[in-house]
């Protein structure tokens, strides 16, 4: 039998996180709803929640309009190949701010994590114009560059690192003749998993909602992602309502994915029991 | 034999194993600021370099101007208008998403029924694109048939316009930013928190520490890196803020402009409306060093020196 | 652990690879096989317009293959603030002639030539306000496509209940039928503006629909000084204070709008508004949103003036272009007679070219006659091209915005003529500062 005190506490618990899920999901369900609305339905005021004429006419709107299939793959590729980069800079990076003092480092790490915190359309015009002298403007190669590389993520790692990873497992090990690459690749790496898990989740939603770098970069429809896909239903003074939220919501799909993938690795980090023998 | 230049802080030579070190510290990083240097520094820099001319789009460095885009800016309305609402906007978000996300967290890190199924659904607002978002928060703050009058009129409160008054404007956005990033919040701070052994807060339970105890002296200190972390991300992430505020003020709908208008908004104006490259490259400027010395403040009170 | 990192490598060397694969070559090269021809669009309604055209452009030149990307506008214009200047833009480009002043002014955009000259200068063919709005200093700049006009839609039941025969013909009748029209609850709360207005929002919408009221009532944004090419803001006279007094009365006195109102298309296709202005996309909108609605449209009413705002929208062919004959070439051809047909009937924006027959279309869709209607008496304005002027909009709608707002105004002249005041000499301080002002 539960105490009345443990049980009073488990309902103030649940009641409080399902008034928030209420309201995080609200705008969710109607977007969902509304991507199944025919136009007509659409503007009612006040607006409804349930569709009176279910419809897959807007989720076809979207697919006969442009090529979504084609911006789908593209958004998914370039997503997985910039999480992949990201992961990977930022834990070797964040791993040597971390544990490793050479001249400079501070210094260092505060220039990188200061290049997050100018806004990226102010830089985006000479960014564009590097990229016209390597003739990598409208390739794959251009539209990804920015997003190679993420300093928040550098600063996660570290942070991480230092809360996780103590430096004796490092030092033993060293004195056990392990090279650097080694250590790094057989007992950071592994250590770091719940990390690498949200990391990536982030990066793969940065790298899936960029829109205005990928809308200047490319100048054919070959290689637009998703998202400036959807921009196609952005009018010059509406927004067309149905195929924008039947989109969004197919747009959602593959970041959803990364995220309940992801988590499984969230979920349980390595604990360290201490140092073994 | 070590080359000679590998020498330690503590004079003489460095032993094999700090070399080692050295030669992978350097390694590793320097592709990394290589790629970071072409990307961001250099372009960046080039945009600094604007800031001292009065730069147009076609022309970047046609007429010094020294100092004056600075100086004008601050006897600029719009620029004080939008650094105060940006300051409170920031201070507003970032206060209130780490803290309702740290509270989320510590409730979801326990065992809970169907636990995943709220962390999804918590994660939802931050994956959804910012288009459809809006659209539904303008309805939510509909002065006649918002959803949030209708929850309010509950309680007696007489219906507000919300985005229709200065005053109550940047509240709602506000409202609406805090609402879109406290999941993001929230999986950082469960990854930090499950990261902590159980055993540490076992030997707590054991002797005898209630919940809040737990909390402050196990969890917290244990937490403090990836708290900075959330912290200097939320107060970067909120100083930049320019998506929602140019979407909510957009069309006949929207927000009064200057009631929310915030510093990227006001740099954009004046790059992309006025073409005035060099002035807007000169107000990115300042909000870097703002940003700068808040973040380095952040590191420096929270972070002990490695 | 090793060989997680290095299978994680090869992945994305593999993706990055296909990726490349994947990439489209350049736009637009000369070779002896097809012709290609890009054009970049910042309406991305418009899209359905460009396809049918190509296609049928492939009737008539079959080794001529036309890609067409449009974007949402504001993305647009940074997309060609950084492609025009670096040569990297399309060949044809579909914008505004004030937003791309800039780029004219700096010499990036080529002019029309000789053969698009001639085509432009048959008379009768383009209003005179078109043919101006195209000129920088002597020179033709780009070839206009559609337009941007404005008319006042009304909504024929509410009118029919309220006792009112028909569309307003002046200010002072529109004032009068929008108290008459506007309905309110048992509470006092209006529940149906009489008229909506557009008295919030960023960027420079709320100066311009100020301006549909300003100009027909004798004043403007900036007028030419003494020095010609020269400006001084237009409103700072009993025009200005006239039009600003007729938002504040509609807002405090006869309060047949509000803050808490729906606006718009919105608020017209859900009948809570009985008239608004806007352009002639609206007709396409309300056929899909509310198909029953009983409404019509009308010329803009008149005061002093009668004049509605017009915003052309242009052709323009850059300087990077490989293919410049052919790009003209299709430039013309989206002004060929039947394709404009099909862009009145099919996406709703009204053409430009004022030589053509659009009674097919109007026939089917009457109310597109208040937009089509050409008199001599009917006056035309739009923005200016100089490189200010998007400045000079956003700031005294900013402005305007702050003033609806202020209830104080209401019953006093002596306030409102220092709003106005304070406003055109913030406009005089921009054209003073990009050393544009006349008197």
């Amino acid at each position: 039998m539960k105490a009345p005190s443990v049980i009073a506490a488990q309902v103030g618990k649940y009641t409080v996180l399902s008034i928030g899920v209420f309201i995080m999901v609200l705008p969710f369900i109607w977007m969902l709803s509304t991507s199944f609305k025919p136009s007509a339905e659409i503007l009612t005021w006040p607006p409804e929640f349930i569709p009176r004429h279910f419809t897959m006419e807007n989720f076809k709107t979207v697919f006969v309009t442009a090529p979504f299939v084609r911006f789908f793959f593209n958004s998914v590729l370039m997503a997985g190949v910039c999480t992949v980069s990201v992961l990977l800079t930022s834990s070797l990076a964040g791993y040597v701010f971390a544990k490793f003092k050479f001249p400079g480092r501070d210094f260092l790490f505060i220039l990188v994590l200061a290049t997050a915190m100018v806004p990226f359309e102010t830089y985006m015009i000479p960014l564009y114009l590097s990229m016209v002298k390597l003739h990598v403007v409208n390739t794959f190669a251009g539209l990804v560059a920015p997003y190679l590389i993420m300093s928040y993520g550098i600063f996660f790692m570290r942070q991480n690192v230092i809360a996780t990873i103590p430096d004796e497992i490092i030092d033993a090990s060293r004195i056990d003749g392990a090279s650097e690459l080694t250590i790094f690749l057989k007992i950071i790496f592994p250590m770091l998993k719940g990390t690498a898990g949200a990391l990536s989740i982030f990066a793969f939603m940065q790298t899936w909602a960029a829109f205005i770098w990928p809308l200047i970069i490319t100048s054919s429809r070959d290689l637009w992602t998703m998202e400036l896909g959807l921009g196609m239903f952005q009018y010059r003074f509406t927004v067309d309502l149905g195929p924008i939220n039947a989109g969004s919501m197919l747009s959602i799909l593959p970041v959803l994915a990364v995220f309940l993938l992801m988590r499984r690795n969230i979920v349980r980090g390595i604990t360290m029991t201490g140092l073994k023998g | 034999m070590p080359p000679p230049f590998a020498f330690s802080r503590q004079g003489g030579r460095m032993n094999r194993m700090e070399y080692k070190k050295r030669v992978f510290a350097y390694s590793a990083i320097l592709p990394v600021l290589a790629i970071f240097i072409f990307l961001r520094i250099m372009p960046i820099f080039q945009n600094f370099l604007y800031s001292f001319f009065n730069s147009t789009v076609v022309n970047p460095t046609n007429d010094f101007a020294g100092l004056q885009n600075y100086i004008d800016l601050f006897t600029d309305t719009l620029f004080l208008v939008s650094l105060r609402n940006t300051t409170l906007f920031a201070v507003c978000v970032t206060v209130f998403s780490v803290s309702i996300a740290l509270f989320l967290a510590l409730l979801l890190s326990g065992k809970t029924s169907l636990g995943g199924l709220y962390e999804t659904l918590y994660f939802l607002p931050v994956i959804t694109p910012m288009v459809p978002v809006a659209v539904v928060w303008k309805w939510i703050y509909d002065p006649t048939y918002g959803l949030l009058n209708y929850f309010l009129s509950w309680f007696g409160v007489k219906p507000l316009g919300w985005l229709v008054y200065p005053d109550l404007a940047i509240w709602s956005i506000i409202i609406m930013s805090v609402w879109k990033v406290i999941g993001y919040n929230m999986v950082i701070f469960l990854v930090g928190i499950r990261e902590i052994p159980d055993s540490y807060i076992e030997a707590a339970m054991i002797d005898g520490a209630n919940r809040l105890q737990i909390f402050r002296y196990v969890i917290l200190p244990l937490l403090k890196p990836i708290f900075l972390f959330v912290m200097v991300i939320s107060t970067i992430n909120a100083y930049n803020v320019f998506t929602q505020v140019f979407i909510m003020t957009s069309g006949p709908q929207g927000a009064p402009g200057n009631a929310v208008r915030t510093l990227v908004f006001d740099i954009y104006e004046n790059a992309f409306r006025y073409f005035k490259t060099g002035y807007a490259a000169a107000e990115a400027v300042i909000l870097f060093l703002i940003v700068l010395a808040l973040t380095v403040a952040q590191l420096k009170s929270g972070g002990k020196k490695e | 652990m090793k060989r997680l990192v290095l299978s994680l490598v090869c992945i994305s060397a593999l993706l990055f690879l296909a990726g490349e694969s994947v990439s489209a070559g350049g736009s637009g090269e000369t070779s002896k096989g097809p012709v290609k021809l890009s054009v970049w669009g910042g309406f991305p309604e418009m899209e359905a317009y460009y396809k049918y055209a190509a296609e049928e452009y492939k009737k008539v030149k079959p080794n001529v293959e036309v890609t067409v990307l449009t974007h949402p506008l504001r993305e647009f214009e940074q997309k060609l603030s950084a492609t025009i200047p670096s040569d990297t833009a399309a060949d044809i480009i579909e914008i505004s002639m004030y937003a791309n002043q800039k780029f004219i002014e700096a010499g990036l955009i080529p002019e029309l030539p000789a053969k698009v000259k001639d085509f432009f200068s048959v008379s009768g063919r383009y209003s005179d306000f078109a043919k101006a709005n195209n000129t920088y200093k002597g020179k033709f700049y780009g070839l206009p496509i559609f337009q941007g006009r404005t008319a006042l839609f009304w909504n024929k039941k509410m009118f029919q209940e309220a006792g009112l025969s028909g569309p307003p013909k002046t200010f002072a009748e529109m004032a009068e039928y929008a108290k008459k029209l506007a309905k309110y609850d048992g509470g006092g709360t209006l529940t149906r503006s009489g008229h909506s207005l557009r008295i919030s929002g960023q960027g420079s919408g709320v100066a311009e629909k100020f301006w549909f009221v300003l100009y027909p009532m004798g004043g403007t944004v900036i007028e030419e000084g003494k020095e010609k090419g020269k400006y001084h803001a237009g409103y700072a006279n009993d025009a200005g204070r006239k039009a600003l007094k007729y938002y504040i009365d509609a807002l405090y006195a006869d309060k047949w709008d509000n803050h808490s109102m729906k606006h718009d298309a919105d608020a017209f296709e859900l009948e809570m508004t009985a008239m608004f202005f806007r352009e002639s996309w609206v007709i396409g909108d309300i056929a899909k949103k509310a198909p029953n609605l009983s409404y019509d449209t009308a010329t803009v009413p008149s005061d002093s003036r009668w004049a509605r705002i017009t915003n052309p929208v242009n052709l323009y062919v850059t300087r990077s272009s490989k293919n410049q004959e052919a790009a003209w070439d299709f430039a013309m051809f989206l002004n060929d007679p039947k394709n404009l047909l099909w862009l009145l009937d099919n996406v709703g924006w009204l053409p430009v070219r004022q030589d053509i027959d659009l009674s097919p279309v109007i026939a089917k869709k009457p109310q597109m006659k208040a937009f089509a209607l050409n008199d001599p008496k009917y006056m035309e304005f739009g923005y200016v091209g100089i490189a200010p002027f998007d400045e000079i909009m956003t700031k005294l709608a900013e402005r305007l915005v702050s003033a609806y707002l202020d209830k104080s105004l209401a019953d006093n002249p002596a306030a409102l003529a220092k709003t106005i005041e304070a406003a055109a000499n913030e406009t005089n301080e921009i054209l003073k500062k990009a050393k544009l002002y006349s008197e």
